[in-house]
C-alpha cells in the first residue's frame, strides 16, 4: 500500500531498559514483526512495519536493545551506539521514537540528550503516562515539548492509550524536515579538538559522532583498520582520557537536563513504601527467596510434562493418521516413501515441540515481564560466580530446559567476555526439550516401574537425575574454565531492579508466537532436512544390496508364516541393515562397543548428531515398526533386541543408563554448534564446544556402562 | 583513628546516605547513566540470600550491586 518507487523509511525505537519499549513496539506493530540481522554486528533485532493513518504510507520500525547511554557496556548495548554512529548502516534511522518512563524522567533523558546531539529527529513518547497520574505525577508534556524543542506524546503501552496519536506524530516527524539545533553538551575543549579532528580525517559532519566515534574505536564493526589506526594516533596526541571524560560528559548533561524535568513535572516529595518494596521483601528475603526461587522452577516443570501431554498426543496422532492415509492412497512408489517417512515424519518430530516451547517460553516470558527474574539475577550472583558466570547466566541456564538456541542469544545482556563465553559454553548441558523423548523411550525401557516408599517412582526420579547430570555438568565445567580462562576485563553486576508489573498479554503470546516460529522455521529447516537425508540413507543401499535383503525377507517370512505386516517389517529391518545407514552405523560399532551399544544404536548416534530428537523416530525405522509410531511397540522391540555376535541383549540396564548419560551430555545439535558460533564471533569455540562435548559424554557413558554391567 | 568515608556495606538496613564520588571510573560511567550520581541518596535495603551483593534505593530507583562494586561508592559521613 505504500508509494510505489519510494524506499520504506526507517524508524529506531530506542530507550533505557525497562522503558517499556517493546509493549510501545507491540502496540504499533502487531503481528506485522520479525526478527532481523545487523549486517557486521551479529545481532537479531526485531523489525515491523508501521501503518500510518489513512493507510497508503508505511515504515519500517525497528526496536533497537535498551541502553542507559551511548557509552555501552554489553554487546547489546553497543548494537545500539554501532547503528546510531554510521549513517551508512542499512538500519540507521530516519527519525527516533524514545521512549521514557513517565514514572522516573529525571533518569530516562540521558541517552535522549545524545540522541539530539546527533542530530536526529528525535520524537519522545512518555510512557506509563498513566501510572505516573496514579503515583501523583503531573507531567506537563506541553512545557516539556517547549524546553526540549521536540514533539512529546503521553502514551501508555499497557492500555493502548494515545498509540494512534503517537503513530500520527511519526508521520508528522518523518514528514516534516529537521531543523538543526545548536548541541545540548557543548565539548570541552580536548574533546572538541579531537572531534574536530576525527570530522576532517574521517569526513563526518556532526562534532558528536566523531566524538562517539574516537571514544568506541576498538570496536566499532564498520571503522577500517587504517581509520582505527588514524583515530589511535589523534586520541593519544591529545591525550585522551576516555573513561573520565565519559563520566563528566554524563554529569554535565544531567545538570542541563535536571531543571527542565523539575519545571515540567509535579510530584508527590517523598517516595511513598510500594507494592514493590512488600513484594521484595518476600521475594528477595534471606531464606524466602532462594526457597520460591525453587518452588518456581519446580512448577516450570511440571507445567511442561503435565501441560503438554494433551496437545503433544494429538499433533501425534494427528500425524501418524496422515501417514497411514496417505499410505494407503497413494501407488506404492519411493515417492510416497519419501513423503511419508521421509518428510511427514520430519514435520512431525518439529511439531511435538510446539507444546512445550511453547508453554516454557509463556512461563519464561512472565518471569521476565513481571520483573522476577532480574531479583533471580541479584539473589544468585554470588553463587554463578563462583563457577565462573554472573548473575544474569541464570535466564540462559534456565532458557537452556527449553532450548539451548534463544538461551545463548539471551547472554548478550553480560557485559564481561569470559563470563559470557561460559554461559555460551554450558549452557547446552542443562537437559533441552529434545532430551525429553530420547529420555522418556530409554527410561520406560530400562527403568522398572516402581515406588520407592511407595510415594516416589523410580522412573520420575531418574527422570530428575538426567536433569541434574545436566545441571552438575555445566557448573563443573563452568568452574573449569574459570580457572582455565584468563582475562582482564572487568565484570559487572549493577543491574536495575524494575517495579513489579502485570504482564501484558500481547507481550506474552507475541513473544511466544515469536519463539515458536523461530524453532519452526529455523530448527525445523534442520530436522527437516536431516529427516530426508536419513530417510535416503535408510531407503537406498550400494549396489543391488537392497534387493537381496527383500528376497532373503521373504524366504524367512515364508518359512516363519509370518502375516503380511510382519513380514513387511521384517523386510524393512533387513533393507535397513543392507542400506547406506546400516553400512555407516557397522563401520562405527567398533568404537561405541565399550560404551554398550551396537551397530543399530549407531545409526541413531550418527542421525542425532544433526538433532537428537530424531533418535526415537530413527530407532523406530531400525526396529522395523516404522509402521506404527508408538512408543510402546518400540520399547516392546527393543526389549527383545540382541547383538548380532554374541546373542546377548543389547539393552540391558546397563546399555540404557550410559545412551542415557550419553544424551545427556553429547552436543547433538547443529543449530546449536551454529549458534555458538555466531554469537562468539569464531568456529573455534563451537567446536571446542563439540569436542569437549563429545569426549565427556564418550567417556561418562563408557564409566557408567562398566559399573552397572 | 575515624575514617573519612563510608561506602555502602557500612550501611545498616534502612540507613541513607548521600553519594559523594566513584573510586572506580568504568563503574562510575555505567551508574551515573543510569542515575546513580554523586550527592544522589542510597538507602540500604538489604543484602543477597548468599551475601556478595546488595540490593539499594537510589533516588526512586533499584539496584543490585555486588560488594565490590558498592564499596567503591563513597559516601557522606
Amino acid at each position: 500500500m505504500r508509494d510505489v518507487g519510494e524506499k520504506l523509511q526507517n524508524i529506531a525505537l530506542v530507550g533505557n531498559p525497562n522503558s517499556g519499549k517493546s509493549t510501545i513496539f507491540n502496540q504499533l506493530t502487531g503481528l506485522r514483526q520479525k526478527t532481523g540481522n545487523f549486517p557486521g554486528v551479529t545481532v537479531d533485532v526485531k523489525e515491523g512495519r508501521l501503518r500510518f493513518p489513512g493507510g497508503s504510507r508505511e515504515a519500517m520500525l525497528s526496536d533497537l536493545p535498551g541502553t542507559y547511554s551511548l557509552y555501552p557496556t554489553s554487546s547489546d548495548e553497543k548494537i545500539v551506539a554501532a547503528v546510531l554512529t554510521n549513517p551508512a548502516d542499512t538500519h540507521y534511522p530516519d527519525a527516533i521514537v524514545y521512549v521514557a518512563d513517565a514514572t522516573h524522567l529525571e533518569k530516562h533523558l540521558l541517552l535522549l540528550t545524545q540522541l539530539l546531539d546527533l542530530g536526529l529527529p528525535v520524537l519522545l513518547a512518555l510512557n506509563m503516562s498513566d501510572m505516573a497520574a496514579e503515583i501523583g505525577i503531573k507531567v506537563n508534556a506541553a512545557k516539556l515539548a517547549e524546553r526540549l524543542g521536540i514533539p512529546v506524546v503521553s502514551v501508555s503501552g499497557r492500555t493502548g492509550e494515545n498509540i494512534q496519536k503517537l503513530t500520527t506524530e511519526i508521520e508528522k516527524l518523518l514528514l516534516t524536515p529537521w531543523q538543526q539545533r545548536k548541541p545540548f553538551y557543548s565539548l570541552s575543549e580536548p574533546e572538541k579538538q579531537i572531534a574536530e579532528a576525527t570530522c576532517l580525517n574521517l569526513n563526518i559532519k556532526n562534532t558528536y559522532q566523531a566524538l562517539l566515534i574516537a571514544h568506541h574505536r576498538s570496536w566499532l564493526p564498520f571503522l577500517s583498520g587504517q581509520e582505527r589506526a588514524i583515530l589511535d594516533t589523534i586520541t593519544q596526541d591529545k591525550e585522551f582520557q576516555s573513561l573520565r571524560a565519559q563520566v563528566d560528559e554524563t554529569l554535565d548533561r544531567y545538570d542541563l537536563f535536571t531543571p527542565i524535568v523539575q519545571d515540567a513535572i509535579q510530584r508527590p516529595p517523598q517516595f511513598p513504601s510500594t507494592p514493590t518494596d512488600r513484594i521484595d521483601a518476600v521475594v528477595t528475603h534471606r531464606w524466602i527467596g532462594p526457597f520460591l526461587f525453587f518452588a518456581v522452577m519446580l512448577l516450570i516443570f511440571q507445567a511442561i510434562y503435565d501441560w503438554s501431554t494433551i496437545p503433544m498426543d494429538l499433533i501425534e496422532s494427528g500425524f501418524s493418521n496422515m501417514n497411514v492415509w496417505l499410505k494407503t492412497h497413494l501407488p506404492e512408489h519411493w515417492t510416497t516413501d519419501l513423503l511419508t517417512d521421509g518428510i511427514l515424519s520430519g514435520l512431525s518430530g518439529i511439531f511435538i515441540f510446539i507444546p512445550q516451547i511453547a508453554i516454557l517460553f509463556f512461563l519464561i516470558t512472565v518471569l521476565e515481564e513481571v520483573g522476577y527474574m532480574a531479583r533471580v539475577v541479584f539473589m544468585f550472583d554470588k553463587t554463578m560466580r563462583r563457577f565462573g558466570m554472573n548473575g544474569r547466566s541464570i535466564v540462559s541456564l534456565i532458557s537452556g530446559g527449553a532450548c539451548a538456541v534463544p538461551a545463548i542469544m539471551s547472554s548478550r545482556t553480560i557485559g564481561n567476555w569470559k563470563e559470557r563465553l561460559i554461559t555460551t559454553m554450558v549452557t547446552p548441558f542443562i537437559s533441552c526439550s529434545a532430551r525429553l523423548p530420547v529420555y522418556a523411550v530409554l527410561i520406560g525401557l530400562a527403568v522398572p516401574a516402581k515406588r520407592i516408599f511407595g510415594v516416589l517412582s523410580l522412573q520420575s526420579l531418574t527422570f530428575g537425575s538426567m536433569y541434574l547430570l545436566g545441571v552438575l555438568a555445566a557448573f563443573a565445567s563452568g568452574y573449569a574454565m574459570k580457572k582455565v580462562l584468563r582475562t582482564r576485563e572487568l565484570s559487572y553486576l549493577a543491574i536495575e531492579l524494575p517495579v513489579y508489573r502485570i504482564p501484558h498479554w500481547k507481550n506474552l503470546w507475541l513473544t511466544v508466537w515469536e519463539k515458536v516460529s523461530a524453532f519452526v522455521i529455523g530448527a525445523g529447516k534442520i530436522i527437516l532436512v536431516i529427516s530426508i537425508i536419513l530417510w535416503a540413507m535408510a531407503r537406498f543401499g550400494p549396489g543391488d544390496a537392497m534387493q537381496q535383503a527383500v528376497v532373503k525377507a521373504q524366504t524367512e517370512a515364508i518359512a516363519q508364516q509370518l502375516d503380511e505386516t510382519a513380514a513387511a517389517d521384517l523386510a524393512a529391518a533387513y533393507q535397513l541393515e543392507a542400506s547406506y545407514a546400516g553400512f555407516l552405523g557397522k563401520l562405527i560399532e567398533p568404537a561405541i562397543r565399550p560404551l554398550g551399544y551396537d551397530w543399530k544404536i549407531g545409526i541413531a548416534l550418527i542421525a542425532s548428531f544433526a538433532a537428537r530428537e530424531v533418535f526415537v523416530g530413527t530407532m523406530s525405522t531400525i526396529y522395523s515398526i516404522g509402521s506404527s509410531e508408538d512408543d510402546v511397540a518400540l520399547r516392546a522391540k527393543m526389549k527383545t533386541a540382541t547383538f548380532d555376535d554374541s546373542g546377548t541383549p543389547v539393552y540391558t540396564l546397563a546399555t540404557a543408563l550410559s545412551l542415557l548419560v550419553f544424551y545427556a551430555l553429547a552436543m547433538q545439535c547443529m543449530s546449536t554448534v551454529a549458534v555458538v558460533a555466531r554469537e562468539t564471533g569464531t568456529w573455534k569455540w563451537a567446536l571446542f564446544q563439540f569436542a569437549f562435548m563429545s569426549i565427556l559424554a564418550y567417556l561418562g557413558a563408557w564409566a557408567v556402562y562398566n559399573l552397572f554391567s | 583513628m575515624q575514617r573519612r568515608y563510608r561506602t555502602i556495606p557500612d550501611l545498616k538496613v534502612h540507613e541513607s546516605a548521600r553519594a559523594l564520588s566513584f573510586e572506580d571510573p568504568a563503574l562510575a560511567g555505567k551508574l551515573t547513566a543510569m542515575g546513580l550520581l554523586p550527592g544522589t541518596l542510597i538507602e540500604m535495603v538489604r543484602a543477597a540470600p548468599f551475601g556478595k551483593a546488595y540490593y539499594i534505593k537510589a533516588d526512586g530507583i533499584r539496584l543490585a550491586l555486588r560488594e565490590e562494586e558498592a564499596a567503591s561508592i563513597l559516601l557522606e559521613v
